[in-house]
């Protein structure tokens, strides 16, 4: 029983990570069309100007913060300089290109500083007892940073004007325009948040992981699960759909084989898509002449 | 009678075509003369050693980039699977080898478990967009990469296994690893697989593949089903990749897990990419980038990603569609004479059109519906259709816009997509309902579509070759034939994207009749033609009346329906309102005013003494879509305070001048003048609500977008829900896909009114409303003139207009055909007139009402 406590804490932690990520893939997508592969390797630079901040005496919350600066500021720049010049609905290309993009960036990380794994210091140490469970006090505050961060996403799209012209930007740019709506606003404030979303994500789960420049190929593929099991388009659907991969994988961890785990959730997702093709949380479209 | 003087123009035509096919002969050897130079060269000792393994690899490679390449360029599949693809072969290569088995087993292997794990990706990747399919395949590699890393009793896990001699079993002698023989081997196999390539560029295989990928949707009306191809495409894909993985393991000698990462994947995309796909020089281009990119980097001073991220995102700006088609055009480009252009078309003989043959009254009946009815979703877009067509009798169906008419071609080509179904069909006596849309080709229907949906990667000929689903010299002479009747035979290697509109539809209409069908579909064929393009397409249907094809034809170019058709069912709101003779259908009341609306009781307006300024004024306007002339020569002007009605069929071009009113469609020509500060909102056709969105929020996105914030955005917000009626005001928080039509019109009147425009344009808002809730709509909009509002009316319906404006002009195929006062009842006379042929006709007698 404390054991499944514990691979249950530890799924929730991972896939709160996954479901922050998903959620950066989706909002970005639903703004502009752009499935970002690069949200990964971009993240890790923030990390990275983190870790080098942090080193020379910053407090880690503020090193917090310039991660998620850093990964936007930098994300920004790239979407400004390579995916703009594209025309509008290549998804392909688009997603083409910022393998591109990550493809340097994690170069860029490896070139400045080095491929050797580091340490990335917590915000807590130690664990906290549930029952006769020691439960680390990392995922705890992974959950709970995440809940926190999911909520004030949802309170932006659910409350505010500018979450609420996101919607309608999602649902048809094209009526967005005949009102007046400017959607280059719209993508950058996109592409921001759903990077920064990136950045904290990055910032929970790498004290876990410790740091490499590939470190969150992993959990951006497992992101990438979540939000097709989730539909795709659907900002709740990226959330629970992370949150699923992550229990998933850890209990296939924790019970089957700890080498077979992607096995297990890929192969999880590929059957519901195969029953569901719209995902948990897509709506079906009617195709037309 | 056809398009082109036959004789000259069919005789050059094929001798074009028996040197395409010669040149493809031609270039089928290619590949197998450069593997055999290469092996001679090599076979001379003068490259060393370790190049000469660098050659066997860059051919391994270019049988792998080969199968990513074509995999991508005509089936349209982007797949991440292939590493996967690649370590099934090496690995039972290399297992194999060390187990005794022969070369024949294992070749053997390695096609039937990558064809069968292709064939599945493929299906399953059919069902899905790009995005899906690009999850699937990664998961695909995702999880061979934990089986190579934990099924050690097989791979040997991150140690690898080596690679042994493999014998084989039929006496063919032995393969030895990692030497001169399996670099030979490499190289001979790459050329061979060029070959292949090169013969399979010009068959029906890679058109269907293409087709399908293209337009699924034309390609199901010409019998091309879309799951088959891709499943067929993607295993056909995967054994070359596994042969080429075979050969990897031949050529290192030894297999780890290793090559086969998610960093091959990414390359192969790159390299598809970078030499273009769907090219099989480009294919060889990204083989040898693949093979040298990590040499090339390294003298350069890079890291390898670096590079190959520069070139990727590179070639995806500045060479989109890969170095090899820039590097042809721009070769073209150079040495291109001016003579070689073809002949321009020639224009048709000066003569009065055909008569149309009246059907024998004893001719078969070709096609039965009884009472078809079709509902998507809970709404019922078709009900109570009941219709016969006999052999060579064309059947027109007419109804404005939402009546129902494409529901009904759909239902005929089984293209209905997600809607139910209900009622019988019979074709040539056989039921219809149950038969798949990819088989309604052969039993004999063929149809056009709208917007002419051609292929746009196949050449004009391709598109009516891929038709068929194995060519022989024969079907290339008939399409010849075809497409020259058609005159078609001087662009038929041109792509249909850079033929004129008129052209367009002609090739749709030859993919239609490429394999004489008994009847023949036509989604609006006249529509954006012009004159000329018409009288031709008038002679080819009346030369598939002669030959007793029965034609069911739907458009709103009325004029020229009539003069073709032998009958007209007129539909509205998804049923048949009535049914007739072309001369006399007009004559019936319920369906004229199904056009023209109810005349209606004039409302009170308020008045106007002709010194209004102009809120907005065009000046001789033109607009056209991709060769599509929309507006022409449209001169305008809309006083501040008055209502204008612009009145016209489907198609008129009503809602393109919405749209250059309001500003935010620049026209092609002309000028739009707006008085100062004029602030517009558009209420677009179908009211473009965000259903997701509550009503609330619809409100509160337009002022956001309007640049109002706050305070302000609340007042107006409490202002414009106070204007809604009361069922409205009680849902402000329910998404806008609850409400009924006409509710979600009004919602969409008031989500423009959120910006407080001067000028309001309202396009169609009676389109799909009750009669009950157009009165109520109508009613609001009026309420809005009284308080000072300046009005564009766009509508269908003469009569709802003349009801409700100041001033109306009728729009006629992009044109302003009369315009004047309703309340002059002359106007209305002449106005009717206009609305159906375009004619101003003073001398009309104004009825007796």
């Amino acid at each position: 029983m404390d054991q499944f406590l514990l691979i249950l804490v530890s799924g929730l932690a991972s896939g709160a990570v996954y479901g922050l990520m998903g959620l950066g893939l989706v909002i970005i997508y639903r703004a502009t069309d752009v499935v970002n592969f690069a949200l990964a390797s971009l993240a890790t630079v923030g990390l990275y100007a983190a870790l080098a901040l942090s080193e020379r005496g910053l407090p880690l919350l503020l090193a917090a913060v310039a991660a998620i600066v850093t990964t936007a500021a930098v994300g920004l720049v790239a979407r400004e300089a390579v995916i703009r010049p594209l025309a509008q609905g290549e998804l392909l290309s688009a997603l083409v290109m910022t393998m591109g993009v990550s493809l340097i960036a994690e170069s860029t990380i490896s070139t400045i500083w080095d491929d050797q794994p580091r340490l990335f210091p917590s915000l807590v140490e130690g664990s906290v007892s549930l029952g006769s469970a020691a439960v680390p006090a990392q995922s705890l505050l992974t959950i709970a940073v995440a809940a926190v961060a999911m909520a004030l996403v949802a309170y932006l799209f659910g409350r505010t004007s500018i979450g609420t012209a996101m919607r309608a930007v999602a649902e048809s740019a094209d009526t967005a325009r005949i009102l007046g709506l400017g959607s280059q606003r719209i993508a950058r404030i996109a592409w921001a948040l759903g990077l920064g979303l990136a950045a904290l994500a990055a910032f929970l789960y790498a004290p876990r992981a410790g740091l490499v420049p590939t470190v969150l190929s992993a959990p951006l593929f497992r992101a990438f699960a979540g939000i097709f099991l989730g539909g795709l388009t659907s900002m709740y659907g990226a959330v629970i759909g992370g949150l699923t991969v992550g229990v998933l994988d850890n209990l296939a961890a924790g019970y089957v084989s700890a080498g077979y785990r992607d096995t297990f959730v890929f192969s999880f997702t590929i059957l519901v898509l195969l029953i569901r093709p719209q995902g948990l949380f897509g709506v079906r479209t009617f195709q037309r002449v | 009678m056809s398009f082109v003087s036959r004789s000259g123009n069919s005789l050059v035509s094929r001798s074009i075509l028996s040197l395409v096919s010669r040149s493809t002969v031609a270039k089928a050897a290619l590949g197998p003369l450069a593997a055999t130079v290469l092996l001679i060269v090599l076979n001379t000792g003068a490259i060393p050693p370790y190049q000469a393994y660098s050659v066997g690899l860059a051919a391994v490679y270019t049988i792998l980039v080969l199968s990513v390449n074509l995999l991508a360029g005509w089936a349209g599949i982007w797949s991440i699977a292939h590493p996967a693809f690649f370590a099934l072969g090496a690995y039972f290569a290399a297992y194999g080898s060390t187990h005794g088995w022969s070369l024949e087993l294992v070749l053997l292997g390695a096609t039937v478990c990558a064809a069968g794990f292709g064939a599945f990706l493929g299906a399953a990747g059919a069902r899905f967009s790009m995005l899906y399919v690009a999850l699937l395949t990664l998961a695909f590699t995702m999880v061979s990469l934990e089986v190579m890393g934990q099924w050690t009793a097989v791979t040997g896990g991150d140690q690898g296994i080596p690679m042994e001699k493999l014998h084989s079993a039929l006496g063919l002698g032995t393969l030895a690893s990692a030497g001169t023989q399996a670099q030979y081997l490499a190289v001979g196999a790459a050329g061979i697989a060029l070959a292949v390539a090169a013969v399979a560029r010009p068959s029906a295989l890679r058109m269907r593949l293409v087709a399908a990928k293209s337009h699924p949707m034309a390609a199901r009306s010409i019998g091309i089903a879309p799951e088959a191809q891709s499943a067929l495409a993607f295993a056909v894909s995967a054994v070359f990749t596994a042969l080429a993985g075979v050969l990897l393991a031949l050529v290192v000698g030894f297999v780890s897990p290793d090559p086969f990462s998610l960093a091959l994947a990414i390359a192969l995309i790159s390299a598809c990419v970078l030499g273009g796909a769907g090219t099989l020089l480009g294919a060889v281009v990204g083989g040898a980038y693949l093979t040298w990119a990590p040499t090339v980097a390294e003298s350069a001073g890079v890291a390898q990603p670096i590079l190959q991220g520069v070139v990727l995102i590179a070639a995806l700006l500045f060479l989109p569609g890969g170095v090899v088609l820039f590097l042809g055009r721009t070769a073209r480009r150079l040495l291109r004479r001016p003579s070689a252009r073809p002949a321009p078309p020639v224009e048709p003989p000066e003569e009065s059109p055909q008569r149309v043959p009246a059907p024998s009254a004893t001719a078969d009946e070709v096609l039965r519906l009884e009472d078809i009815a079709v509902t998507f979703g809970g709404l019922k877009a078709l009900e109570g259709a009941s219709l016969s067509v006999r052999a060579g009798e064309t059947l027109a169906v007419i109804g404005p816009n939402g009546a129902g008419k494409t529901t009904l071609l759909n239902v005929l080509s089984g293209l209905v997509g997600g809607g139910r179904v209900a009622g019988s069909a019979h074709y040539a006596g056989k039921p219809l309902l149950k038969s798949r849309a990819t088989t309604r080709r052969r039993l004999g229907i063929g149809r056009t579509f709208q917007h002419a949906e051609t292929f746009p990667e196949l050449t004009v000929l391709e598109n009516v070759l891929c038709t068929r689903r194995r060519i022989t010299a024969h079907d290339r002479d008939r399409a010849t034939e075809l497409l020259d009747r058609f005159g078609l035979a001087h662009v038929a290697d041109r792509y249909p994207a850079e033929l004129p509109f008129g052209l367009h539809k002609r090739l749709d209409l030859a993919r239609a009749l490429a394999e004489e069908p008994g009847l023949l579909i036509l989604d609006e064929p006249f529509g954006g033609l012009d004159a000329t393009e018409r009288t031709l397409l008038t002679r080819q249907i009346v030369r598939q009346q002669e030959h007793g094809t029965a034609v069911v034809i739907i458009d709103h170019v009325l004029d020229d329906l009539f003069a073709v058709a032998h009958r007209v069912v007129a539909f509205d709101f998804g049923r048949p309102i009535g049914e007739g003779d072309p001369g006399d259908i007009l004559d019936d009341p319920r369906v004229r005013s199904s056009y023209l609306g109810e005349g209606g009781t004039r409302d009170e307006l308020p008045a106007r003494d002709g010194t209004e300024n102009p809120a907005v004024h065009l000046d001789a306007v033109d607009h056209a879509y991709g060769g599509v002339t929309a507006l022409r020569e449209v001169g305008l002007t809309v006083p501040r305070g008055s209502v204008l009605g612009v009145v016209g069929a489907n198609g008129a071009g009503k809602s393109t001048l919405g749209r250059i009113l309001h500003g935010t469609l620049p026209p092609t020509r002309g000028r739009r003048k707006a008085a100062g500060e004029l602030r517009t909102a558009l209420v677009p056709e179908g009211r473009a609500l965000f259903k997701t969105l509550s009503l609330r929020e619809n409100l509160e996105v337009a002022a956001y977008a309007a640049g109002i914030r706050g305070a302000e955005l609340r007042a107006r917000l409490a202002e414009t829900t106070q204007w809604l009626p009361p069922r409205l005001r009680e849902r402000m928080g329910m998404p806008a896909a609850g409400l009924s039509g006409g509710e979600q019109q009004v919602l969409a009147i008031a989500r423009a009114l959120m910006a407080r425009p001067d000028l309001l344009i309202v396009d169609e808002p009676a389109l799909g409303l009750s009669p009950a809730m157009v009165d109520e709509v109508y009613a609001r909009i009026g309420r809005l003139t009284h308080e000072g509002m300046t009005i564009v009316l766009l509508e269908q319906s003469l009569g709802r207009a003349a009801s409700a404006c100041h001033e109306v002009v009728v729009l006629h195929e992009g044109g302003i055909a009369v315009r004047g006062e309703p309340a002059d009842p002359s106007f209305l006379a002449r106005a009717e007139q206009a609305y159906f042929d375009g004619e101003d006709d003073a001398a009309v007698p104004v009825p007796q009402r």
